[in-house]
């Protein structure tokens, strides 16, 4: 029953969009993380007491055990890497003039990854499980976003 | 039927417009009080049961995974159910069903809804809920299809808006004693509905429920398990759902005859024969003032046309002889989608346990009916809960939710100005091609023609055609050309576009029934007063000139009056 179709090119099509943005506030744990990382420089998380877990960034409640969290442990700057990669091509495929290296970080006291760029890899090929430290803004340019966190530096590139 | 399903837990965030807590800690706040209310803790869970509706709302795709720890998932069997505004009430039949199976012992149940992160207005998200190719092109906005199947239900029963109103009313009226309401007014008037803004008639600014943000749980148990948590489980006695063909201009909107079909479905299993005597206590799903009484009606507690006057007359207040919506419902309580929806079984749940404070109906109610509805129009899902003869309430001294729930806020230069804020837009386009049948009838429209297709099957003529027939599932048989004339169905006045930005001029959309077929489409009314439009109205199709068609739904300029009629 399916009609076929020999002119593709004149098949009519209907262009549209989902003409929506979005407007994220970080939420109760989210505030004070954005708030201490601007104002103090430190990275924080929350500690459940229960399971023993350190979550960084700081959650409001522990997904294991449901219990309510405070936001009060300074965890990092230094932490080990866990997985890298390197990004070659942005998102719409084009080729990037720099490419990005992409890390996953355990921060020191905490038990959970944190997503973030790896600066000044080097010469040297990164290694998986090699000591990286976060590199902050200076406080004036901080604005309470991830980005006040500039990437994680390999500790070697201190040398 | 499986094992007996209870009730034994309910909790729920305050619904406010604009939540300074995130999506994932508005459903923990909701399922630790639905935990707590039951004295369980998340290792007593065997699976979650977990909705939303639009991913656009909270702007997450793939919404359950991102809800998923907030509502007690982490390592367990966790799915996301999702039939649109019929969400909620359909998380309580999905618990229903992973219990009476034997698949888990003890569910815990989560809705959440943060409508506020959508920018500017979460109509933007609903837009693609109409055809691409057919409808879009109009410029439709979601009032548009409330204001024309209210019409449609007005007009046909001949109703006051007056009685319509009294539901607006109602509501809001009851939700003043809600803890956790956005919109209780103690105080509001009919008069005070007939005079806000008209939006889209006859929908006006008080016939509808705000934007919410807001989450709410249950825990659902086995009958042996239910029975050691509590001496008061309220059974799940029923379930039903029910969806209707998306051709909603095919449809007749003046009766639902899917939330019909739902509930016979719930009444069947409950054994409930005669539900007008049976059920003591209604949660009907009421986005729109008008839903209400049409969805009474679906779920046959009053005669077609004939809930307005029961509204009208007391019949529905807390204190009448059928209560409706109790809580205060979407329109006073609040509308965050799917949250809103699993409210109505925790009230429920609240009223046949006698803890319903300050909103208990008296009587010590013994069943319950709760129902909501959704997608274009055409899902119903119905809930009936009840109580044993011997565990009705008497004089319970609980009170829920607590007069203190969970969830703050923001006022609108908080939200601006909050700390960490981002902002995104999904940059998502697509091209839509019309398919086999449509793009015949887009041919056919270039040449100033209307066609169809014929079932054999049905013996029905389908406008705008399709290449199979939905209800006899077999092929169409052959192109018909029909009339480029019909009559109006129902019509809208509307002032607003989706962002609810006022219009310059009104636009009039109208469901045109196309004459020498059984359906009709969508379309807009042309050289004609607004004050000058009835339902049942001749029209013919005004084209566009021969060179300026497209094969498009638009070379059809507009429908106007019929000529010599």
């Amino acid at each position: 029953m399916l009609e076929r179709i020999s002119r593709p090119a004149e098949v009519r099509r209907w262009p549209g969009s989902i003409p929506v943005g979005h407007r994220y506030t970080p939420g109760r744990a989210g505030e004070v993380f954005f708030t201490a990382l601007r104002d103090g420089g430190v990275l924080l998380g929350a500690r459940c007491s229960h399971c023993d877990l350190v979550y960084a960034p700081a959650r409001a409640f522990c997904e294991r055990c449901f219990s309510e969290l405070t936001p009060d442990t300074e965890v990092g700057p230094g932490g080990e890497l866990l997985s890298f990669t390197i990004a070659f091509a942005h998102v719409n495929g084009d080729p990037l003039d720099v490419p990005v290296t992409y890390g996953l970080v355990r921060l020191d006291g905490a038990d959970t990854v944190f997503l973030h760029v790896v600066l000044d890899a080097g010469d040297e090929p990164l290694e998986i499980g090699e000591r990286v430290q976060a590199v902050l803004k200076p406080e004036a340019d901080r604005t309470a976003s991830i980005l006040d966190v500039e990437g994680f530096r390999p500790e070697r590139s201190d040398d | 039927m499986g094992r007996r399903v209870a009730v034994v837990g309910a909790g729920m965030t305050r619904f406010v417009r604009r939540a300074q807590e995130t999506g994932k800690e508005l459903a923990w706040e909701a399922a630790r009080a639905a935990l707590g209310s039951c004295e369980l803790t998340l290792d007593d869970i065997d699976a979650v049961c977990l909705t939303s509706a639009p991913d656009a709302f909270d702007g997450v795709h793939k919404k359950g995974e991102y809800l998923s720890e907030g509502a007690g998932a982490w390592g367990k069997p966790c799915i996301r159910t999702y039939v649109g505004g019929g969400s909620g009430v359909f998380a309580g039949i999905q618990a229903w069903y992973t219990v009476a199976s034997g698949m888990a012992d003890i569910a815990l149940v989560v809705a959440e809804e943060k409508m506020s992160s959508t920018q500017p207005h979460p109509q933007g998200a609903f837009l693609t809920i109409f055809d691409s190719v057919l409808e879009r092109p109009l410029g439709p906005n979601l009032l548009w299809i409330f204001a024309l199947e209210m019409n449609r239900y007005m007009s046909v029963h001949g109703l006051d808006k007056r009685d319509i109103a009294a539901v607006a009313v109602k509501n809001k009226r009851n939700a003043s004693g809600h803890p956790s309401a956005l919109l209780g007014q103690a105080e509001i008037t009919v008069e005070d509905v007939l005079a806000s803004e008209t939006l889209a008639w006859p929908v006006q600014r008080l016939d509808v429920s705000p934007i919410s943000d807001g989450a709410v749980a249950l825990v659902v148990a086995s009958e042996d398990v239910a029975e050691r948590i509590t001496d008061r489980p309220v059974w799940i006695q029923g379930v039903g759902w029910n969806l209707d063909t998306a051709y909603w201009t095919n449809r007749d909107l003046v009766f639902p005859e899917y939330v019909a079909n739902a509930a016979r479905m719930a009444y069947d299993m409950a054994g409930v024969t005669e539900p007008r005597k049976q059920i003591d206590v209604a949660e009907p799903y009421d986005p729109f003032d008008y839903k209400e009484l049409h969805h009474l009606e679906g779920l046959l507690l009053f005669d077609r046309g004939k809930a307005p006057e029961a509204a009208r007359d007391g019949v529905l207040e807390r204190e009448g002889d059928l209560p409706s919506c109790p809580s205060g419902g979407l329109l006073g309580v609040g509308n965050p989608i799917a949250a809103a929806g699993l409210m109505k079984l925790a009230e429920l749940f609240w009223q046949l346990r006698g803890e319903a404070g300050a909103r208990q109906v008296p009587g010590s109610p013994e069943r319950g009916v709760a129902q909501a509805w959704g997608d274009l129009m055409q899902v119903g899902t119905v809930v009936v809960m009840g109580v044993d003869e011997h565990r009705r309430a008497s004089g319970a001294a609980v009170s829920n939710p607590p007069a203190e729930p969970a969830g703050r806020g923001l006022s609108e230069p908080e939200f601006r100005s909050a700390v960490g804020a981002v902002e995104h837009a999904v940059d998502a386009r697509y091209e839509w091609d019309a398919g086999v049948a449509v793009g015949r009838f887009l041919d056919g429209l270039r040449e100033g023609r209307i066609l169809g297709r014929s079932c054999q099957g049905c013996e029905r003529v389908l406008v705008p055609p399709r290449m199979f027939c939905e209800r006899c599932f077999r092929p169409t048989d052959a192109w018909v050309e029909v009339e480029a004339t019909g009559t109006v169905q129902t019509y809208s006045v509307c002032h607003v576009a989706w962002d609810m930005r006022p219009l310059d001029a009104p636009e009039l959309p109208a469901v045109i029934a196309i004459d020498g077929s059984d359906g009709g489409f969508l379309h807009v009314l042309g050289e004609v007063d607004a004050a000058d439009v009835t339902v049942g109205m001749a029209v013919e199709a005004v084209w566009k000139h021969v060179g300026e068609r497209q094969g498009s739904i638009l070379d059809i300029a507009y429908f106007r009056p019929r000529r010599g009629v």
